[in-house]
């Protein structure tokens, strides 16, 4: 009996292509309504931060459900994917914000960053475990958005935090 | 007549057979000699339009023009000679004293037009024939009006130094600094890179001929912080140098420093001259550092009574709390700010603005307020262990030392960071160490690489030489302790990059690559910011803010009318720049207290 064999792949942690999609479209929601409450609570200096998080949030929902609705992907929706070991660590991104309630510039970036690895990790886990197909492009899609603004977090950690470079 | 006569004209005949020396077509056969001065080539990218040929020439034959798609940049005046050939002489003078080599003199000698105008052209810029002649006049090799290398700056050597907080640098004699300044050509490239544009190649002829009150008076037309500058600047004026083309910058911030030095601190009031007659406007001033005190003594000589509110107990702010008695000693700032106060401006120390007195009763008690309270708080990596007590932060140290509070010296610490931030705290440290245990055990652990450092290469090249081991390219990850919970070091990654193909902050580590650093104390240097808490809740949601930092038009204003902001806390931290912050909110402040509040 080979590993692909019917009782491994009952065995193995499956999910619906739908199921994955929710799950990430929750995951930008979370995260969008996360950053757009904490708006008010936090100093005026630092709400052009959350505000941006909170759009390119926003941005990710619509993209996310978007492609959810996509007419070519119909057939596909209920296809099972193979979910990788990091699924637990973003689900728990999805209904776990870490952060109090007045948190400072360091400590929203540093959340910010690690939700985006992990949803990194994810995306491309999910392309790994998939074979060569539509479905696995849409994840490294899902994959090189989150890889951006990881990239572009970076960039404003290092303005913010390694101020001038002092 | 004889035979002979009769003979004679076909002798010339035997001539027939021989090579002739004429030349058939000499227009075009005749080509200059290999170092014949003919007409000029200027590498375009290599022209740094300094104008040295310009000065030099003595038929008034060069004019430095605007090209197109030439632009003005740092060390790059955007101009080009264009040579008069109705005016030159050939004499190739220009060619000898030219600072990058770029201006050359091809072996061409003829040029037919019949218009007249033609003949006054921009060399690089108008394609001509000989463009790319390799033969004619160059300036020969290792031939150079001035010394490529730069009078050497002494120092006090490591060994005397690690054991002290003495200054260590010794400062030019007067033989020396003449020496230096005759290396300039005073192009002026170095003006326009200065934030406060300091008229540098004036000061520096005021070295050569040895009229240091005209040099002082020079100074502090454009920066009341020239005894500050003249050690610490960050010196950007000499990256623009048009000598360091071929050899050495000149050493611009230590004649800068040199004029200071040879005038008596009694007559440098005398030498500025006496403020303006008394306005009747106030203005208020929070922290005196460079910007602040800047705008301070601007405002006062033009009659304005200006209050300084400095929350320490002696003036400086950065320059004195951030940076070691050892590069800039207290005793210098105290005679620079007494000369700013010889202006009339009061300082009011101890006093801390959101504690002592509100912003709120500034904006009601005077005409205008100028916040300038630099970047004193330290950040932290905030890797696991860094809440611990004996991870401490730069700038807390820094202060505590020049404060003289008493700071804790363990006998090993590790540093994270690779700034002046980061060198300054290890070598003050270094320092401690040595007095108290005989012996130095500093670490520095940056994430850029040795080639990259974002600390001066000066600061590097002297924590070396005090025995300070710095390791670079890497990452921290964790503070370390041991069963107790004691401090045992810092833990890091190889770093393999830090930036990615755009240029984003993005590092990487190499994970296997490990290595342990021991030490008692982990000190964090990797960046600074304001502490802003002076604002008070309802001005700062009433402040339009920028990216983290108070938002300023460009002459230093807030969007409150009656608030200015500047220096560090705005532009991050440079002195020279905070005087060229001071100086724009004086004139701003200046504008509209005279013809708002009047």
């Amino acid at each position: 009996m080979t590993l692909e064999g019917t009782g491994y792949r009952r065995l193995k942690p499956m999910k619906t292509l739908g199921e994955i999609l929710d799950v990430a479209i929750e995951f930008e929601q979370t995260a969008r309504d996360f950053y757009s409450g904490l708006i008010p609570k936090v100093s005026k200096q630092l709400r052009y931060l959350v505000e941006e998080l909170a759009e390119e949030e926003q941005r990710h929902f619509d993209l996310f459900s978007e492609v959810r609705a996509r007419p070519d992907l119909e057939s596909q929706i209920g296809e099972m994917v193979e979910t990788p070991a990091s699924d637990a660590r973003f689900t728990d991104c999805v209904h776990l914000p870490e952060l109090g309630e007045k948190p400072d510039d360091q400590e929203v970036l540093q959340f910010a960053l690690g939700r985006e690895q992990a949803a990194i990790e994810q995306y491309s886990a999910l392309a790994k475990s998939t074979p060569p197909g539509p479905i696995r492009e849409l994840f490294n899609f899902l994959a090189d958005e989150e890889t951006q603004h990881k990239n572009e977090l970076e960039k404003i950690y290092y303005e913010v935090v390694h101020s001038g470079g002092v | 007549m004889s035979v002979r006569d009769v003979i004679a004209p076909f002798t010339a005949w035997k001539n027939v057979f021989l090579d002739p020396v004429s030349i058939k077509d000499p227009i075009n056969e005749r080509p200059g000699a290999p170092r014949y001065r003919g007409f000029h080539q200027n590498d375009m990218d290599k022209c740094i339009g300094c104008g040295t040929c310009e000065t030099i020439c003595q038929n008034g034959a060069i004019d430095m023009v605007p090209v197109e798609g030439q632009e003005t940049k740092d060390g790059d005046s955007g101009l080009r000679p264009r040579i008069d050939y109705g005016r030159c002489c050939w004499c190739a003078l220009c060619v000898d004293v030219c600072m990058t080599g770029s201006l050359t003199m091809s072996n061409e000698y003829q040029w037919v037009d019949s218009d007249p105008d033609v003949f006054r052209f921009i060399p690089g810029a108008e394609k001509k024939s000989w463009d790319d002649a390799e033969l004619g006049y160059r300036r020969p090799e290792g031939h150079a009006i001035k010394p490529g290398s730069r009078v050497e700056m002494g120092e006090v050597e490591p060994e005397a130094r690690i054991c002290n907080f003495d200054e260590i640098v010794d400062g030019y004699s007067i033989e020396q600094a003449v020496l230096e300044a005759d290396r300039c050509v005073e192009c002026g490239l170095c003006v326009a890179t200065c934030p406060t544009h300091m008229a540098i190649p004036e000061y520096i002829a005021a070295v050569r001929e040895g009229d240091y009150e005209q040099g002082l008076r020079l100074l502090y037309d454009s920066n009341p912080f020239s005894q500050v500058c003249g050690r610490v600047c960050t010196h950007k004026c000499e990256t623009a140098c048009a000598a360091r083309h071929e050899g050495d910058p000149i050493a611009i911030r230590w004649l800068k420093r040199h004029i200071t030095d040879q005038v008596p601190i009694e007559k440098y009031t005398e030498i500025i001259g006496a403020p303006d007659a008394a306005t009747g406007h106030k203005v208020a001033v929070v922290g005196a550092g460079p910007a602040g005190l800047t705008t301070a003594y601007d405002l006062a000589r033009k009659g304005h009574e200006v209050v300084v509110f400095e929350a320490q107990a002696h003036p400086g702010g950065m320059i004195r709390y951030g940076i070691p008695e050892y590069r800039l000693p207290y005793d210098v700032i105290d005679s620079e700010v007494a000369v700013i106060e010889a202006q009339g401006v009061k300082i009011n120390y101890n006093c801390r603005v959101g504690v002592d007195i509100t912003m709120e009763q500034l904006r009601d008690d005077y005409d205008a307020v100028l916040l300038t309270i630099g970047l004193h708080l330290g950040r932290s990596t905030r890797i696991p262990g860094s809440e611990h007590s004996m991870v401490t932060k730069a700038v807390d140290l820094l202060r505590d030392i020049t404060a003289g509070i008493e700071v804790e010296v363990p006998r090993r610490a590790v540093v994270i960071g690779g700034g002046n931030v980061a060198m300054d705290i290890a070598r003050s440290m270094a320092r401690l160490q040595k007095q108290k245990y005989g012996e130095i055990g500093m670490t520095v652990t940056a994430l850029e690489d040795l080639d990259h450092f974002l600390a001066d290469p000066e600061e590097v090249k002297e924590s070396f030489e005090e025995g300070i081991e710095i390791f670079d390219a890497r990452g921290p990850r964790e503070i370390t302790f041991d069963k107790h919970g004691n401090l045992t070091g810092l833990k890091t990654w190889r770093v393999t990059s830090i930036f990615d193909e755009q240029g984003r902050f993005a590092p990487s580590y190499d994970e296997s690559d490990e290595v342990d650093h021991t030490g008692d104390m982990v000190i964090e240097a990797i960046g600074q910011m304001s502490d802003v808490s002076l604002l008070g809740e309802e001005l700062t949601e009433k402040l339009e803010w920028d990216r983290g930092r108070i938002q300023v038009d460009k002459a230093g204003r807030t969007s409150e009318p009656w608030l200015w902001s500047g220096g560090d806390c705005v532009k991050g931290p440079d002195v020279v720049h905070a005087v060229a912050d001071g100086h724009r909110s004086a004139a701003s402040i200046d504008s509209y207290i005279t013809e708002v509040k009047s």
